[in-house]
C-alpha cells in the first residue's frame, strides 16, 4: 500500500473525482465503446445502462471511453453521447487519427459537450493542427500518454513528460498546460510482454510521487498481447479482468479496462480491491474514504 | 530528417515495433551523397550525452543525466547501429565510430552517487572501453569526443583516454572542439593516433600547435560548425594549405570543425560538398 509524500491533485470532471492519496476516492474505470466495426448503438445503450447500475450499486465510477475510428462516425457517436448518457455524465473520446481528433473537438464544441469531455489523448505525436484546435476548444480534461520510444522504463516515461525526450520541442506536461488543459491525467503507456510491460505499473507510484497527478493505464493491453495465454481461454479472460487490480494496488487512480462488455466483471473486482486498500490506508495512513467509496457502500 | 513522432505513436497504438533504421539510412545517405569518404551513423537517436547514458547502468535520464549508482556497461550502445551502417555503406566509404568521452560525460551529468569526479570519469572510461572493443569490429576509426577539454583538461586525461584506447586494433581519434590553445601540451601526449580540432573557427590553434611539435596525425577542421555562412572552396583550400605548411603529411583528415547538428540542413549539406571539392582539388583529383 502506498502513501505519497508529494501533495496529490484530485481533479473533478463533471462530478467524478479522480486522484488523491490511495484510499481516498474510488478507482475510476474507463470502458471502451465501439472498439470494432461500425458503431452498434443499441448494443452500446444496453452496456451503458448496465454500467450505470453497477456504478450506482458499488460506488465505482465508470466513464465510457468512445472510440471514434472513422471521420464519418464523428457526428453520429457524439449525438449518441448527447442523447444517451445522463446529462452530466463525463465521457472520453479515444481517437488515433489527428484529423478525426480535430473534427471531434470542433463538433464537441458545437454541441457544448467539452465540459464533460476527457480527451484521449495528448502524446509525442500530437500534431500542430491538433494542438491549435485543442487550444481553441480545450476539453475539461486530457489524458497524456507517457510513451517514450527511446526508453520504456519509468524513467523514460518521466523524461517524455518532463522534456519530450528530445522528440518534441517541450515536455508533454508543459504542452498540456500551455494548451490550457486544467485537468491532466497521466497514462503510463502499457507495452507488450518483452517490451518492459511491467514498467507501466511500476511507473504509477513514480509519477504520482513526482507530480502528484492522477495516474493510470490500460494494463489489460498486456494480457491481449500475451499470446501464450490463448492456450488457456478461460484463464485468459480471468487474467484480463484481474490484471486491472494491479493499478489501484500500485497507487493508481484510474483503469482503462478495455471493452465495455467486461464491465460486469471489472466493477465488482475493483470495488473489492478498493475496499482492501481503503481499510489499510485508513488504519495506517489515516486516509478517510470519500462517502461515495465502495467501502462505505458495500462493507456493512 | 526530423523524427516522425506521429508514426512512432501509430506504431504504439497498433502494437507494431518501431524501426529507427530509416533515420540512420537517411543521415548516412546524405553524408555519402556529399562525397565525404568517412561517415558516422549520424547520431540520430539522441543528443550525444543521452545516447550513451541512456544505456549505461547507474545513469538516470532527467533534464540532465543523473548518476544514481555505479556506472556500468550493460551491453552494446552504438554497435548495432554501426553494424547496420556498415551494411549499407559503399565499400570505398569509411566508417567512424563515435564515443562521447568520459570527461565530457562526467561534466554533463549530475553526480548524486560518486561525489568523486575522477572515479566517475574512470568508470565511464571502463564502460566506453567495452563499447570500443565491440565497435572496432565494424568501424575504421574510433573517435572520442571530448568538447569539455576546451574548458580545461584533468591531470589524469592521459590515463583516462588510454583506458579506452589501449591495444585497440583500429586507429583512434580525439576530437575536442572549442578553443583548446591552452591545452595543446597535454593534447599532443594523449594516447590516440589522430587529434581533431576546430582550426577554422580558432585559426590561432595553428600557432599553438607549432609550439609543441609532435608526431600526432591531425584532423583539421576546415569549415565552421557555428556559422551558417558557407565557406567558398578557395577559402577552404587556402586553410588546408596552411595546415599542410604546419603539419605536413600528418594532415590525414579534413572535416567540419564539429558536428553539424545545429546547422540548417541545406547549409550543412553545402558545407560538406565544398569540403569535398576542396579536398579533391588539394589531392589533385
Amino acid at each position: 500500500m502506498f502513501s505519497f509524500t508529494h501533495e496529490q491533485k484530485v481533479v473533478e470532471i463533471s462530478g467524478v473525482h479522480i486522484g488523491g492519496q490511495p484510499g481516498l476516492h474510488p478507482t475510476v474505470l474507463f470502458g471502451g465503446v465501439f472498439f470494432k466495426g461500425d458503431p452498434d448503438f443499441e448494443d452500446a445503450k444496453r452496456h451503458l445502462q448496465t454500467l450505470g447500475e453497477l456504478s450506482k450499486d458499488t460506488g465505482v465510477p465508470v466513464i465510457p471511453d468512445f472510440f471514434i475510428r472513422k471521420e464519418s462516425f464523428v457526428e453520429s457517436i457524439i449525438e449518441f453521447i448527447e442523447k444517451t448518457l445522463p446529462r452530466h455524465h463525463p465521457f472520453s473520446v479515444d481517437i488515433i487519427d489527428p484529423s478525426i481528433k480535430i473534427k471531434t473537438l470542433e463538433y464537441l464544441h458545437e454541441k457544448k459537450l467539452l465540459s464533460r469531455t476527457i480527451y484521449n489523448s495528448i502524446h509525442i505525436g500530437s500534431t500542430k493542427e491538433e494542438i491549435e484546435t485543442l487550444t481553441r476548444h480545450p476539453p475539461e480534461a486530457a489524458i497524456i500518454v507517457a510513451f517514450n520510444p527511446k526508453d520504456k522504463s519509468p524513467d523514460g516515461k518521466l523524461e517524455v513528460l518532463e522534456n519530450g525526450a528530445h522528440l518534441t520541442e517541450k515536455g508533454l506536461l508543459t504542452l498540456a498546460q500551455e494548451i490550457g488543459i486544467k485537468n491532466i491525467l497521466i497514462d503510463t503507456a502499457a507495452l507488450a510482454p518483452g517490451e518492459n510491460s511491467g514498467a507501466a505499473i511500476a511507473a504509477i507510484p513514480v509519477i504520482k510521487e513526482e507530480y502528484g497527478l492522477p495516474t493510470g493505464c490500460a494494463i489489460h493491453n498486456v494480457v491481449e498481447k500475451s499470446i501464450w495465454l490463448n492456450e488457456y481461454p478461460l484463464v485468459k479472460k480471468t487474467v484480463d479482468v484481474a490484471s486491472n487490480m494491479n493499478i489501484p494496488l500500485f497507487g493508481g487512480d484510474y483503469v482503462i479496462f478495455g471493452p465495455i462488455e467486461n464491465v460486469d466483471f471489472v466493477v465488482p473486482l475493483i470495488a473489492w480491491q478498493d475496499i482492501l486498500i481503503s481499510e489499510y490506508a485508513e488504519n495506517y495512513f489515516g486516509v478517510v474514504p470519500d462517502p461515495s467509496h465502495p467501502r462505505r457502500k458495500l462493507q456493512r | 530528417m526530423s523524427i516522425n513522432t506521429l508514426e512512432l505513436m501509430d506504431d504504439y497504438f497498433h502494437e507494431r515495433d518501431s524501426s529507427w533504421e530509416k533515420y540512420i539510412n537517411q543521415a548516412v545517405h546524405e553524408m555519402v551523397s556529399t562525397g565525404i569518404d568517412l561517415v558516422s551513423d549520424g547520431q540520430t537517436r539522441d543528443p550525444f550525452i543521452q545516447l550513451f547514458t541512456r544505456r549505461l547502468g547507474g545513469c538516470r535520464i532527467r533534464d540532465r543525466t543523473e548518476i544514481v549508482g555505479p556506472v556500468e556497461y550493460r551491453g552494446p550502445i552504438t554497435v548495432m547501429d554501426q553494424k547496420y551502417v556498415r551494411s549499407i555503406l559503399p565499400k570505398k566509404t569509411g566508417l567512424l565510430g563515435v564515443l562521447t568521452g568520459p570527461y565530457t560525460l562526467t561534466k554533463s551529468c549530475v553526480d548524486l552517487f560518486y561525489h568523486d569526479e575522477k572515479q566517475l570519469c574512470f568508470d565511464f572510461a571502463v564502460a566506453l572501453r567495452k563499447e570500443a572493443e565491440q565497435l572496432q569490429e565494424f568501424v575504421d576509426v574510433i573517435s572520442i569526443d571530448e568538447p569539455f577539454f576546451s574548458h580545461g583538461m584533468p591531470e589524469f586525461a592521459d590515463e583516462l583516454i588510454g583506458t579506452i584506447t589501449k591495444h585497440l586494433s583500429c586507429p583512434t581519434r580525439l576530437h575536442a572542439c572549442g578553443d583548446v590553445s591552452g591545452m595543446v601540451a597535454q593534447l599532443v601526449e594523449l594516447p590516440v593516433d589522430i587529434l581533431s580540432h576546430e582550426f577554422k573557427a580558432s585559426p590561432h590553434l595553428f600557432d599553438a600547435f607549432q609550439e609543441f611539435p609532435s608526431s600526432k596525425n591531425m584532423c583539421v577542421g576546415a569549415v565552421r560548425s557555428d556559422d551558417t555562412c558557407v565557406e567558398p572552396v578557395e577559402e577552404i583550400i587556402s586553410h588546408i594549405k596552411k595546415a599542410f605548411d604546419i603539419f605536413g603529411d600528418r594532415v590525414v583528415q579534413i572535416a567540419p570543425d564539429c558536428g553539424q547538428r545545429l546547422q540548417p540542413h541545406d547549409v550543412a549539406f553545402q558545407k560538406l560538398q565544398r569540403l569535398v571539392k576542396a579536398g579533391a582539388i588539394i589531392n589533385g583529383r
